[in-house]
């Protein structure tokens, strides 16, 4: 399997407009839409739908102090009593640090908030890797691929979606560039080249070993087949 | 796991509950209950009004229209009354809280707050507890304008979905809100409208055709 294609009337869109996709692969979506205008487009028509159809949403009773209730959370929040966790972001320099400032969001933030807890893992040679956690069963990991080095051949357990976030990489299904989106099988195995064009940074989202319900089909439709 | 998140989402005898409305020859079209254009208008007015005012009759309207729509959303996505009500006082108090950052040339505010809802039921999904980062630290800062081609489509968006879902035929119609608003996948609409696979796909497609063949033909 090769390169993702948009398919917006798929439901990749519709279940993220809906609030029902995977955090894993809202992130995809959401630093895939940074990337590319096409994505962003698919992704406002999805929430523009989701947006009319709930004008028509039924309307629940609610308690009868509801109101007083929104205007005492107001009155709270505007006299600053709400307590704000701060954590400094200045305190998380160290070797790193610089680089995922320039990630697009929101994937920066996430990259960021782990970077708190998890370190970069060297692999091989100019390839390192860092975990991420985007709150999901899938093991998402940020990748950095230095030009000219290569990510030793594997396989995988499951269902591998690789987003190119910036520079490139080539394997042996075709070169993929940002905003594109590899796809691999539990059968493919591969062996992915960093472009001679500066570091490559490239998300993976990965089911693992996790049973993954009827994701073949939605991968195809994905791929457009 | 499943690609599609069901934590929470209550999917079950949606089909049914759409197949006896048509039975009974109950439409699902908008102009029935959903909003009008004076209407629209006067929301974006009142958010304006929380946004440079703090105007609390102004947020006191936008409560009474969306508050009660907003429970039942989060209702039908499994919460019970109580904890909806919960999420419904946050999701109104963020409504509070970035009312600056609303732009009436770029969404109604059905879609915005629908928007802010949406995004934190995806943090309910979220299961771990991350450490906030503070979003004014000035090093976590350069903020992601939205390119200007975007902010066009998006304000012409609103007015083509609206036109466009206006005049779908019923059976699209409904299995459109099932996949965008409901946030079924295309098998699981299949099998609670009690419809091939394949229909369900070529309705979707055909609704989703029009969407796009309308916004295209005016670019």
């Amino acid at each position: 399997m090769g390169k993702a294609t948009i398919n917006d009337f798929g439901e990749v869109y519709s279940s993220y407009a809906a609030g029902c996709l995977d955090p894993a692969f809202c992130l995809l979506v959401e630093t895939q839409s940074a990337l590319r205008p096409e994505v962003a487009r698919a992704v406002a028509r999805a929430e523009t739908i989701a947006g009319v159809f709930f004008e028509t949403e039924e309307r629940a009773a609610v308690s009868a102090g509801a109101m007083d209730t929104a205007l005492a959370m107001i009155d709270a929040f505007e006299s600053g009593e709400r307590c704000e966790t701060r954590t400094q972001a200045a305190t998380l320099a160290g070797e790193g640090l610089d680089e995922l400032l320039d990630l697009p969001e929101p994937l920066r933030e996430t990259a960021l908030t782990s970077f708190q807890t998890n370190k970069w893992q060297g692999l091989t040679q100019g390839i390192r890797r860092l975990k991420l956690d985007a709150g999901s069963d899938a093991e998402v990991e940020l990748y950095r691929i230095e030009p000219g080095c290569t990510v030793p051949k594997h396989s995988h357990k499951g269902s591998e979606f690789t987003l190119v976030v910036s520079g490139g990489f080539t394997d042996e299904s075709g070169s993929f560039g940002p905003g594109d989106i590899s796809l691999k099988g539990p059968n493919d195995t591969h062996q992915p080249t960093g472009d001679m064009d500066g570091v490559c940074y490239a998300l993976a989202v990965r089911d693992g070993g996790l049973k993954f319900t009827g994701v073949m089909g939605l991968i195809q439709r994905l791929v457009g087949q | 796991m499943s690609l599609l998140s069901r934590k929470g989402c209550n999917s079950s005898g949606l089909g049914a509950l759409y197949e006896c409305e048509a039975a009974q020859g109950k439409h699902v079209s908008l102009e029935t209950t959903g909003s009008d254009p004076s209407e629209r208008e006067r929301l974006a007015d009142c958010i304006e009004q929380i946004a440079e005012a703090q105007s609390r009759p102004a947020f006191a309207e936008v409560f009474e229209y969306f508050a009660p729509r907003l429970k039942s959303y989060l209702m039908r996505l499994g919460s019970d009354s109580s904890s909806a009500e919960e999420i419904m006082q946050e999701v109104m108090l963020n409504v509070w809280r970035k009312a600056g950052q609303y732009d009436r040339r770029q969404a109604s505010v059905s879609t915005w707050i629908f928007r802010i809802a949406r995004n934190r039921r995806i943090d309910t999904l979220r299961r771990t507890n991350k450490p906030e980062l503070d979003a004014e630290d000035p090093m976590l800062q350069p903020a992601p304008a939205e390119q200007p081609d975007i902010t066009v489509n998006r304000a012409q968006l609103e007015v083509k979905v609206r036109d466009v879902i206006e005049t779908l035929p019923e059976e699209q119609l409904v299995l459109l809100k099932a996949a965008f608003y409901e946030g079924l996948s295309h098998s699981e609409i299949a099998k609670s409208f009690g419809l091939p696979l394949g229909t369900v796909k070529s309705r979707i497609r055909l609704a989703f055709m029009r969407l796009r063949g309308s916004l295209e033909r005016d670019h």
